[in-house]
């Protein structure tokens, strides 16, 4: 049964705080203020108002030329930061089962048909992200309330093999800051020195490789796949202790990371009403993980393709309509045309300008924080995406993309650019190069890097 | 579906056999063909909404020309080339009557299988024995002394709190009070007397006060005239009249019980349309999973190693390295359910006899078992028979026995049987299962298997508006979920143990919350007397999971059936054709969802899903009767159209769900499906057309009894062979 935990003795107080008990001391060479350079993914489910069956014109796009531009009302909460944004048209996932969410939730970030190859991110783990304590963060919100099937998640850490988001973002949050064993009564860390306790993990770790390796070279190819990805897991826990647990203080350079957390519990985890509160908490920590230099990719992914998620229950949005549940897949189907009069039409718009709201707070704190010269989305490339293009035709061309920050100088921001077609995984590989990555192919239709649009 | 990850070798050449037999496992053609063809096709090609295509007279290469230009027909040209190609050549040799004869049960593949969250707590409670809690319960007395009864599991008091429960026996009292050195043993409640509250549900007293930490004496008193100790107590003391003072002993200091030890774990992925969490080839280990099995090995270890002498009787004081090898000799081999290699056991040894104290020790060397992928796994890799093909250990068999009927690791006896030759044999296998099925935890196996095989566990997590429907609330969806639990188990062990009677059986098992959200009087096992209800078809819990939070939804309810009754999925919608009618006050949802039928393009599929929902209508969103929606009748009719199959234009009309559970019941495919889900279950695996001999090898021999079901699922060949 689901788990009715309760999460953490609040004890009524709101935020959690977490003082910096293992320090984040993260100065690594490759990972100073000023150059580290962020990736993450923002997902928001089921479309947005493109062009629609009966032709009526896609609300999404800009309109003006490359650099003279205005937003659609769709994208307008995205005015603040037009400068540091690549508005795409033209990027497509390719024509094979067009037509279809899972389709398209596969391949959104593996660029491969059947999400057949690592996501853009697990990818970007493995290379410039392998050194650190987190690798890679998959933070979801309200992903897994439902016991969806695996086609729902977007992050591919193997061939064909999705994994889900952590959806819990108190406990995220004490995987992330707290420290290894610090998540409740009874942890070896109530006795015991810090370095103590960090290298019985890591001898307990060791052993632990040793048995796995040995597995291994037992059995040959056999779950080959399964037990190098296992190495691979605590490997990276190993890092992360050697990064964490060697302790001080010495050179943090964030303030205390704290998230608010009013009112999420196990019990509320999966209540729509709470969905804005959980989507807030969880962009937060990603964003002071960054700024930490916990991590340097990360995935945030909202609910999932075909949501039931009834977003007229947020409070104090447009969306809110007491006593009238409104779907995001429900509203996605609007109908054949773009019909004001029509209450699911209606609402798929509020829906949209929504979720491209909550990607607007998050660059918000990207560039409230500074760094260097810039703030940290001057450093960060934030990518938006969902698995189709409009809600109700579910084709997969003409993708609604948008990539923000400047990726520390290598990205030409400002700019509206339309592809007219040309296949996205193209994207994948010029984000990839401007983290540092020189990658030439990308999933299934990689020609290079996508032209006209690194410096 | 595609599983590039487990991609084994291909048929270099072709894969059948000079003898028209047919390598399913090794084909490259039969996994793209599942993927892509069988939703319409069928699984054997016997035909469904596209034509049959056994024994298929067409050449490879018309096949492959047909299938290259105009197949899936639902989204034609995503197969050419060598995918059209490699379907062509499965089809020609793979969907032949000979090919497909079960002459032989293909082995299983070769596995490691990742304890579920289920199986992590269910292992460690038992590994464990008292120092971990049980994880889920009905009522506080359920649960060990200090711990409450929360929303069906077992959570820790607060370390200065007790817990007070008292189980009155079907007495009636007035009250029931707490007195102790706490409240200067007040003789009433007016006095300071702690008072226990009756919950007509659970039928105990229960109360939980904040006392202090100390070692305290208390007795509880009844109506305020007769005084008793505690029997749930596990000490007490003289009480001075000759009578015996219960102790509790409340201390913040040091370990404490730890809760779920598998709430920070992820969840399981789930295949697509495979409604379980067993799925073994998508459970893999990310960095969150090592970094919450590791906080879970401390808070389990740092516990249960507090005192080593409770784990071994040892003098630990004497030579740590004897009292580590007795302890780690034991313990190891039932973690790893197998003994410890010598070199394991030399090296646990001296993770405890390297430490500073014993404890530390011990605490380490319980933290490493719990790490080691000899515990996380379990391992079906079996030894090679010299003939390509593989056996399970003893051991891998105890193991696999063990998790199959009571979801847990094996017993000491087990293991024992194991090392002495019992199980190497089907009768001893047999022998074993049917012990096995005595276990009381086989009757959470079974509950467990019916909540994840209707969808009923959906029923936790689905909203529903709470001005429609106030007493939806979390109390009423556990009790919900219990009722289907503690139905499957009854209908299994208590009642004919028949797929007939899950289906279509005249009564359910309610307690009192799910009685009073029904409006029934009477719980336990509770008769239908109207006709309205049969079977888990009929329960709120399917019915309200599958509904939405302000509507119901004839189309969700339908595809449960299809899907998870009758193991039948449908082609994806048309992309233009999502979505739910508006909502209309003037209307029915009948009404409304007949516009499926009304276009060509959205019949095709929508008559054999929607005709079964419409006949659901008469159970409103929360799945509680209702005879009228927006001020006007409901139209009961549904149709259970085609049960056996898709295409084969039958007709079975319904007016009641007592009437469509009869229909699946009784028909070839329903039965068929439920022997079809429980091995997904049991063994783990979303099968493949090599899967297909053992399922009928079981099939054949179930009679429709579940327990047997069970048994003859593990005689089958596939149970202890691999390939």
């Amino acid at each position: 049964m689901i788990s009715r935990r309760r999460l953490l003795q609040l004890g009524g107080a709101a935020a959690i705080t977490w003082p910096l008990r293992r320090g984040a001391r993260l100065l690594r060479a490759n990972n100073s203020p000023g150059t580290a350079k962020r990736f993450i993914v923002f997902y928001f489910p089921d479309g947005i108002v493109g062009q629609s069956q009966g032709g009526d014109p896609s609300l999404w796009p800009p309109t003006g030329s490359e650099t003279a531009f205005t937003l659609s009302d769709s994208l307008s909460p995205l005015a603040p930061y037009q400068n540091q944004c690549v508005f795409f048209s033209g990027l497509s996932m390719g024509s094979t089962d067009s037509g279809s969410h899972p389709g398209g939730a596969k391949k959104l970030l593996t660029a491969a048909d059947e999400g057949n190859g690592l996501s853009i991110d697990q990818h970007l783990a493995q290379t410039v992200g392998a050194a650190d304590p987190f690798p890679s963060l998959y933070l979801g919100a309200q992903v897994n309330g439902d016991n969806p099937s695996a086609d729902m998640y977007i992050s591919y850490i193997a061939p064909g093999s999705s994994t889900p988001p952590q959806d819990d973002p108190v406990a995220a949050f004490q995987r992330v800051f707290g420290g290894m064993g610090t998540t409740g009564g009874g942890s070896g860390s109530s006795s015991g020195s810090g370095s103590a306790d960090a290298a019985r993990r890591l001898s307990i770790l060791d052993n632990a490789k040793a048995e796995i390796q040995a597995l291994e070279s037992k059995l040959g190819t056999t779950e080959k796949t399964k037990l190098d990805l296992h190495l691979q897991a605590v490997r990276q826990v190993e890092t992360q202790i050697q990064a964490l647990g060697s302790g001080g203080m010495g050179g943090a350079t964030c303030s205390s990371p704290s998230i608010d957390a009013t009112g999420i519990d196990s019990s509320t985890l999966y209540a729509p009403e709470m969905f804005p509160q959980v989507l807030k908490a969880q962009t937060d920590l990603m964003v002071q993980a960054m700024a930490c230099g916990l991590t340097r990719v990360g995935v945030i992914q909202c609910a999932h393709h075909t949501s039931n998620l009834i977003m007229s229950r947020f409070a104090n949005t447009p969306l809110y309509t007491p006593n009238f549940d409104m779907r995001s897949h429900q509203a996605s189907h609007y109908g054949a045309t773009h019909d004001p009069t029509n209450i699911q039409y209606a609402d798929y718009v509020l829906q949209v300008k929504w979720w491209v709201e909550q990607y607007a707070y998050l660059l918000s704190q990207l560039a409230a924080r500074p760094e260097g010269d810039g703030t940290m989305l001057d450093n960060s490339l934030v990518f938006l995406c969902t698995e189709i293009c409009d809600g109700n035709t579910h084709l997969h061309d003409d993708m609604p993309f948008v990539l923000a920050g400047g990726g520390g100088g290598t990205i030409r921001t400002g700019r509206y650019v339309d592809y007219g077609y040309h296949r996205h995984g193209d994207l994948f590989i010029a984000i990839a190069n401007a983290m540092g990555d020189p990658i030439t192919s990308f999933g299934d239709a990689s020609s290079g890097a996508l032209p006209n649009l690194l410096a | 579906m595609m599983r590039p990850l487990l991609a084994a070798a291909w048929c270099i050449a072709a894969c059948s056999g000079s003898d028209g037999s047919y390598d399913y496992a090794d084909s490259k053609g039969a996994p793209l063909y599942q993927q892509m063809c069988q939703v319409c096709h069928g699984e054997t090609g016997e035909g469904g909404l596209g034509p049959a295509l056994r024994d298929e007279t067409k050449s490879q290469s018309d096949l492959a020309s047909i299938i290259s230009s105009s197949m899936p027909q639902y989204a034609p040209g995503q197969c050419t080339g060598d995918c059209a190609t490699e379907i062509a050549e499965f089809i020609a040799h793979g969907l032949t009557t000979r090919a497909l004869r079960c002459d032989a049960v293909t082995p299983a593949p070769r596995r490691l299988r990742l304890l579920t969250r289920r199986e992590y707590r269910a292992t460690v409670r038992d590994l464990f024995g008292a120092a971990t809690p049980v994880m889920q319960c009905q009522r506080a007395s359920d649960c060990t002394y200090r711990d409450t009864c929360s929303v069906g599991s077992c959570e820790p008091t607060a370390c200065d709190a007790q817990t007070f429960v008292f189980d009155p026996q079907g007495q009636t009292h007035t009250t029931v009070h707490v007195a102790g050195d706490f409240n200067n043993w007040a003789a009433t409640i007016a006095a300071g007397g702690l008072a226990l509250a009756y919950s007509p549900d659970s039928g105990l007293w229960v109360g939980t006060f904040s006392i202090g930490q100390g070692t305290h004496q208390y007795k509880l008193v009844l109506d305020e005239q007769t005084w008793v100790a505690d029997p749930r107590a596990p000490a007490s003391a003289p009480d001075g009249f000759g009578g015996q003072n219960s102790v509790a002993a409340l201390s913040c200091a040091g370990p404490q019980p730890v809760g779920d030890p598998a709430a920070g774990f992820p969840v399981e992925a789930r295949p697509s349309t495979f409604p379980f969490d067993t799925d073994a080839d998508l459970a893999l280990v990310t960095s969150t999973s090592v970094d919450a099995y590791l906080a879970a090995a401390e808070q389990i270890a740092a516990f249960v190693a507090a005192d080593p002498s409770t784990l071994a009787q040892c003098d630990w004081t004497g030579s740590r390295a004897t009292c580590a090898q007795s302890l780690l000799g034991d313990l190891g081999q039932r973690a790893f359910r197998r003994p410890l290699a010598s070199d394991e056991l030399g090296r646990y040894t001296s993770l405890v006899s390297g430490a500073p104290d014993a404890a530390t020790g011990v605490q380490t060397a319980i933290e490493a078992l719990l790490m080691s992928p000899s515990f996380l796994y379990r391992s079906e890799l079996g030894v090679s028979d010299g003939n390509g093909h593989y056996k399970l250990t003893p051991y891998e068999i105890a193991t696999a026995l063990s998790y199959t009927f009571v979801g847990s690791t094996p017993s000491s006896d087990l293991l024992a049987a194991a090392a002495g030759g019992e199980l190497d044999d089907e009768t001893g296998i047999e022998k074993w299962a049917r012990t096995l099925l005595m276990d009381p935890r086989a009757r959470d196996q079974v509950s467990e298997f019916a909540a994840q095989w209707t969808g009923a566990e959906n029923v936790l997590t689905v909203d529903k508006r709470s001005d429609l429907f106030p007493d939806f609330d979390d109390s009423a969806r556990t009790a919900l979920y219990d009722e289907t639990r503690a139905f499957a188990a009854s209908a299994v062990f208590d009642g004919t143990g028949q797929y007939t009677e899950l289906m279509t059986a005249n009564y359910t098992v309610l307690d009192g919350v799910s009685a009073a959200f029904y409006g029934v009087t009477g719980t336990g096992k509770v008769p239908y007397g109207d006709g309205k209800r049969a079977g888990v078809l009929g329960h709120a819990s399917v019915l309200a999971a599958t509904a939405h939070s302000d509507q119901t939804s004839p189309v969700v309810r339908g595809l449960l059936v299809r899907r998870n009754f009758l193991c039948e999925d449908l082609p994806p919608p048309p992309p233009t054709g999502g979505g739910l009618p508006p909502v209309d006050p003037s209307a029915t949802t009948q009404q409304r969802f007949m516009m499926h039928s009304a276009s060509p393009a959205c019949s095709s599929c929508h008559t054999y899903i929607d005709q079964i929902g419409f006949g659901l209508e008469r159970f409103d969103p929360a799945g509680r009767w209702r005879d009228s929606e927006n001020g006007m009748a409901i139209d009961p009719n549904g149709n259970m159209n085609d049960v056996e199959r898709l295409g084969t234009s039958t007709s079975a009309p319904f007016t009641s769900e007592p009437q469509l559970a009869q229909t699946i019941a009784t028909s070839e495919a329903g039965p068929a499906c439920f022997v079809r889900q429980y091995l997904r279950f049991s063994r783990g695996l979303a099968e493949t057309l090599a899967e297909r001999c053992d399922r009928e090898w079981v099939a054949a021999r179930w009679g429709g009894d579940v327990r047997e079901l069970m048994v003859q699922s593990v005689l089958s060949p596939a149970f202890v062979e691999r390939r």
